[in-house]
Parts: C-alpha cells; sequence; structure tokens
C-alpha cells in the first residue's frame, strides 16, 4: 500500500494504483472530474496510464462554466 | 501614436506603472478585445478594460438584463430589464469611457455566426475573452481561439469556486487546448442557474481576468512573437500566466496553480 493526498486528504491505495482506479475507489464518474497530479493537469485520455507513487498529490474538481 | 495629454492626466496612475509606461498605455489603446457574455463576468471585466483605456471592445450576447441578474451585474439597473445586455453595456460603458470604441453583436454566439464575428483575416482582435454561462459556448469558444490563433483568456465562476485560465496554441502549443483540460463529452453541473452564486465571487473572476488580460498585452510577444522587438522587453512575462489554470476557493479563500497539459488525443487540438 501507498498512501497518496487526495483533495488534501491522505488516501491509502494499492502499490501501481493509476489514476483511473483512484475515481472507482472512491466512486467518482470520470466524465464528471478533471485532475492534476502534482500541479500539472493530466488529460483524461492519460489516467489509465499513469501510477500513483508515494505521496503524489492528486486534486480532483469539476469544470465551472458560471459567468 | 503618441499618449496625448488629457491620456497623460487620465492614465498617470497606470503609465507611472514601469511595466506599463507610456508603451504599454499606446499598447492599451491600439488593442481590440472581444468578449464574449456580458453577465456577471463580462460586464465587470468589460468596465475595467474600458476604463484602462483599451482602444476597442467588442461585446457578445444574445441574453436580456433581468432582474435576478442585478445582485452581480453591477452595470445594469431595473430601468435595463428586458433590453439586451450587449447593447446596454456598450451604451452605459462608451458613455463613462469616452477613449473605447465598444460594438455590441446582440446575439449568442453559435456555429452559424462565428464566420461573422470572424471575418476579417488576420484576426482583428488582440484577446478573446470567454465570459459565457455555459459550457457548450465555452467549447465553442475555445475552437474560435484555435482557428483564429488569438489568445483565450476564460474566466468562470459558480457557487464558491472560480477558474480562470489562458492558453495560446501558437505559443505554448504544450498546454492544449480548454478541450484538453475539459472534453466536450463532461458532465456539468456547476452553473450559476442551478446553484447559484455571490456577487463578489464572480467579481473576483473578472477582476483576476481583466488583470491577466492587460499583462497579456503588456507582453506582445505572447500575443504576436517576434511583431515588435523593443515592445518585448516590458518586465511582465506574460509566459508565465499562459499554460496555467487557477482555481479559486471562495469559501476557504485559497488559491490554485496547475499547469496545463495538451492531450496527445485532443479532438479539437491534435485533430
Amino acid at each position: 500500500m501507498i498512501s497518496i493526498f487526495l483533495n488534501d486528504e491522505v488516501m491509502s491505495i494499492a502499490d501501481g494504483s493509476s489514476l483511473t482506479d483512484v475515481l472507482k475507489r472512491r466512486t467518482i464518474a470520470e466524465n464528471g472530474v478533471a485532475l492534476v497530479l502534482n500541479a500539472e493537469v493530466v488529460p483524461r485520455s492519460r489516467w489509465p496510464h499513469i501510477m500513483c507513487q508515494q505521496d503524489d498529490t492528486l486534486e480532483v474538481f469539476s469544470v465551472v462554466a458560471g459567468g | 501614436m503618441a499618449v496625448t495629454d488629457k491620456e497623460f492626466l487620465r492614465y498617470s496612475r497606470q503609465i507611472l506603472l514601469p511595466e506599463v509606461g507610456e508603451q504599454g498605455q499606446n499598447r492599451f489603446k491600439q488593442s481590440h478585445i472581444l468578449i464574449i457574455g456580458v453577465g456577471g463576468l463580462g460586464t465587470l471585466t468589460a468596465q475595467y478594460l474600458a476604463a484602462a483605456g483599451i482602444g476597442k471592445i467588442t461585446l457578445v450576447d444574445g441574453d436580456v438584463v433581468e432582474l435576478s441578474n442585478l445582485p452581480r451585474q453591477l452595470l445594469f439597473s431595473k430601468e435595463d430589464l428586458g433590453v439586451n445586455k450587449a447593447q446596454v453595456a456598450a451604451i452605459k460603458l462608451m458613455r463613462a469611457y469616452e477613449d473605447c470604441e465598444i460594438y455590441s453583436y446582440c446575439e449568442y454566439l453559435s456555429a452559424a455566426n462565428t464566420n461573422d464575428l470572424f471575418s476579417s483575416k488576420p484576426s482583428e482582435f488582440d484577446l478573446l475573452l470567454d465570459c459565457s454561462d455555459n459550457f457548450d459556448v465555452r467549447q465553442l469558444v475555445n475552437l474560435q481561439a484555435i482557428k483564429q490563433g488569438i489568445t483565450l483568456v476564460s474566466a468562470s465562476a459558480a457557487h464558491f469556486q472560480g477558474q480562470l485560465l489562458s492558453i495560446n496554441q501558437q505559443i505554448s502549443p504544450e498546454s492544449g487546448c480548454y478541450h484538453c483540460l475539459y472534453p466536450s463529452d463532461m458532465s456539468v453541473s456547476q452553473t450559476c442557474q442551478t446553484i447559484g452564486v455571490l456577487g463578489p465571487m464572480v467579481g473576483t473572476l473578472a477582476s483576476m481576468q481583466a488583470l491577466m488580460s492587460l499583462n497579456l498585452l503588456l507582453d506582445v510577444d505572447v500575443l504576436k512573437p517576434s511583431l515588435d522587438e523593443t515592445a518585448a522587453k516590458t518586465k511582465i512575462n506574460g509566459n508565465q500566466l499562459l499554460g496555467k489554470l487557477f482555481r479559486f476557493d471562495g469559501g476557504k479563500f485559497t488559491w490554485r496553480q496547475a499547469s496545463l497539459l495538451r492531450d496527445p488525443n485532443c479532438s479539437v487540438c491534435s485533430a
């Protein structure tokens, strides 16, 4: 197991978990959010291919479209 | 084109800034900014830009002023109810800021009227500001920014969340586009109509959008590469702003910053 920060909260996940796995674990719909990993946006097509590392900082947020 | 004596007095607090000076003020005067959406963001951003001495602003909105707009769309009053927003805003801003020519386009931006708005080649617009209130229009604005090669400054606000980003495909293609961050099949839950918003929340994002726009104009390198080598030596580095996403939480008062990244599979900018 490794621990990461998901929106400032510590989360334990299995070693080798992808960004997609993290969202599944939290039952977050993939088409409802954008991801920032260690201060860099990760486009959705890359989520299955990026494995979380110990102490990664992950931010999950929705689009804001109002104005 | 030199700054006149009257302009020198009016904009003295701006010209005093070494990052602006007469050269920067002239740059503002020669700029044309296109603003899509004249609601909470658009009215305030347009007012800041007109007041700063931007030479031309084009306002685009097909909506009319409603009572529920008045708590945050401060340019409007109850006498304006039922009148087109772009039209009212243009009249009021031109009255207050005589140095600024303001054009109103009283229709919603749509795939059908983009040719009309972007008829001149190369584009007459120096910046494209997205102040719209829905996701579909935001995708269309992004597409036009790419097609026209204009820097996009996109702001949004709803509930206690605000987002701001600027991108230019020609200058920093590695940052991708709005669609790389938010693909068009995303589900959108946060709009002002469905979850509400406070006036100062929108005002915060509008101020940041206007400031970012002025900063980008001061760095011509970011707008039109190697157009003017002397003007490019300003101290503002627009490259620090381009390709960044800023998120503001108005409940916790926190700002977060992230670098945008191109999606190699993006159907809009990688096509």
